[in-house]
């Protein structure tokens, strides 16, 4: 269960946009450190207030606008990456809705790197919520499928929405979808774990009548760094995203880390420092 | 001898592929192409600049990405449109150019 144990400013007029992240640090990874840069990075490019969502044995460091404080059920999952499984706790976030202060509200991944200001054109839209339906990664379209039956995810490293009621309802069928995932596994003939790129895909499909609307979907698509890293640089206007046996080039834009190692690493502080200096 | 296969390591490690590099590029650019003009959201393409440059009223309702018909002031999303495509477009020409002579970083 989840209890809310700080919600005094929620009283306050509701500011007109801003970000929430959330951050439940595991035994191998710092995610709440990892939470401090990212929002370094939010704070510099798209000049937004940053709400950390996170439980009362973090110890944040940057300076959020707000930092809410909930009761972690600590019902881990377990993802394996290069052979090695790391934990993390990704229950939950359907809390957004309730506890984000801002009018419309991106809620973000704390490894997804805000890097130019490209985000805060979708503000200027009319939204009950948007979602990041594809990613690319450098050898290609990045496959989503949940299932070798099932539909393909959406991305929830990247959720736009407005207080309203679809967006709450969304909300709600995540929360839900959760509370009873055994079964809309089996309804959605998904092969693994609860993730909330399956409960936002899937809440999606029920909200709009069992079909997909693209108009629920952002624009454009997501870069996901998928290999292990070990640098990321600035140079010539452009990032060099330097791997174990080679280096990519790409244009200054967002990038999402799945190395959760690098993120903690001194030379992603680095990097960070350096972007925002 | 060591050092000669650190340095080989160490070149290999430098190394980068020009066309995964103009692939990353080119999804960026698509994404800078994008425009937003009185709450809608518009992919500024060479046939959107053709259609409004050439429409003869003032006035025109255009389709944008999500299909919603949005009112356009002819000339004022004209003259916004031809600079947010100029400047992605010389953003990508720049980038792809330094990309094209970049082997190693």
């Amino acid at each position: 269960m989840y209890g809310i144990n700080n919600m005094k400013n929620l009283s306050e007029p509701e500011k007109s946009k801003g970000v929430v992240v959330f951050a439940f640090n595991t035994d191998a990874i710092d995610y709440v450190k990892i939470a401090d840069q990212t929002s370094k990075l939010i704070e510099k490019n798209l000049g937004l207030p940053v709400t950390l969502i996170t439980d009362k044995n973090s110890e944040p460091k940057f300076n959020y606008d707000r930092v809410l404080t909930v009761t972690n059920d600590k019902n881990d999952n377990v993802r394996t990456i290069d052979n090695v499984q790391y934990q993390w706790r990704n229950k939950g976030r359907y809390l957004a809705y309730e506890l984000s202060p801002y009018a419309k509200t991106v809620l973000l991944d704390t490894d997804y790197l805000v890097l130019d200001s490209s985000l805060n054109d979708i503000f200027e839209l009319d939204f009950d919520y948007k979602i990041m339906q594809e990613s690319v990664m450098s050898a290609g379209h990045f496959p989503r499928s949940m299932g070798n039956l099932s539909h393909d995810w959406l991305w929830a490293t990247v959720v736009f929405f407005t207080k309203s009621t679809k967006a709450r309802l969304l909300f709600e069928l995540v929360k839900r979808i959760q509370e009873n995932y055994g079964y809309y596994r089996s309804l959605f003939h998904i092969s693994s774990n609860f993730r909330n790129d399956f409960a936002f895909a899937m809440a999606d499909i029920i909200l709009n009548g069992y079909t997909t609307d693209y108009k629920n979907y952002l624009p454009y698509k997501m870069f996901t760094v998928t290999e292990k890293l070990k640098n990321l640089e600035i140079k010539n206007n452009s990032i060099v995203i330097r791997q174990e046996a080679k280096a990519d080039v790409s244009p200054i834009q967002n990038l999402h880390i799945i190395d959760k190692e690098f993120l903690l690493s001194e030379n992603f502080q680095k990097f960070v420092e350096h972007v925002t200096a | 001898m060591t050092d000669t296969i650190q340095d080989l390591v160490a070149q290999v490690r430098q190394s980068t592929d020009y066309q995964i590099n103009k692939r990353i590029l080119k999804e960026k650019i698509v994404t800078d192409l994008h425009m937003t003009y009185r709450n809608g959201m518009f992919l500024i393409t060479p046939t959107v600049l053709s259609f409004v440059a050439t429409w003869p009223d003032s006035t025109l309702y255009l389709e944008d990405t999500y299909e919603n018909p949005i009112e356009i002031d002819r000339d004022e999303f004209l003259l916004q449109a031809r600079q947010h495509y100029q400047t992605a477009m010389n953003v990508w020409h720049q980038q792809h150019e330094e990309l094209k002579r970049t082997r190693k970083v």
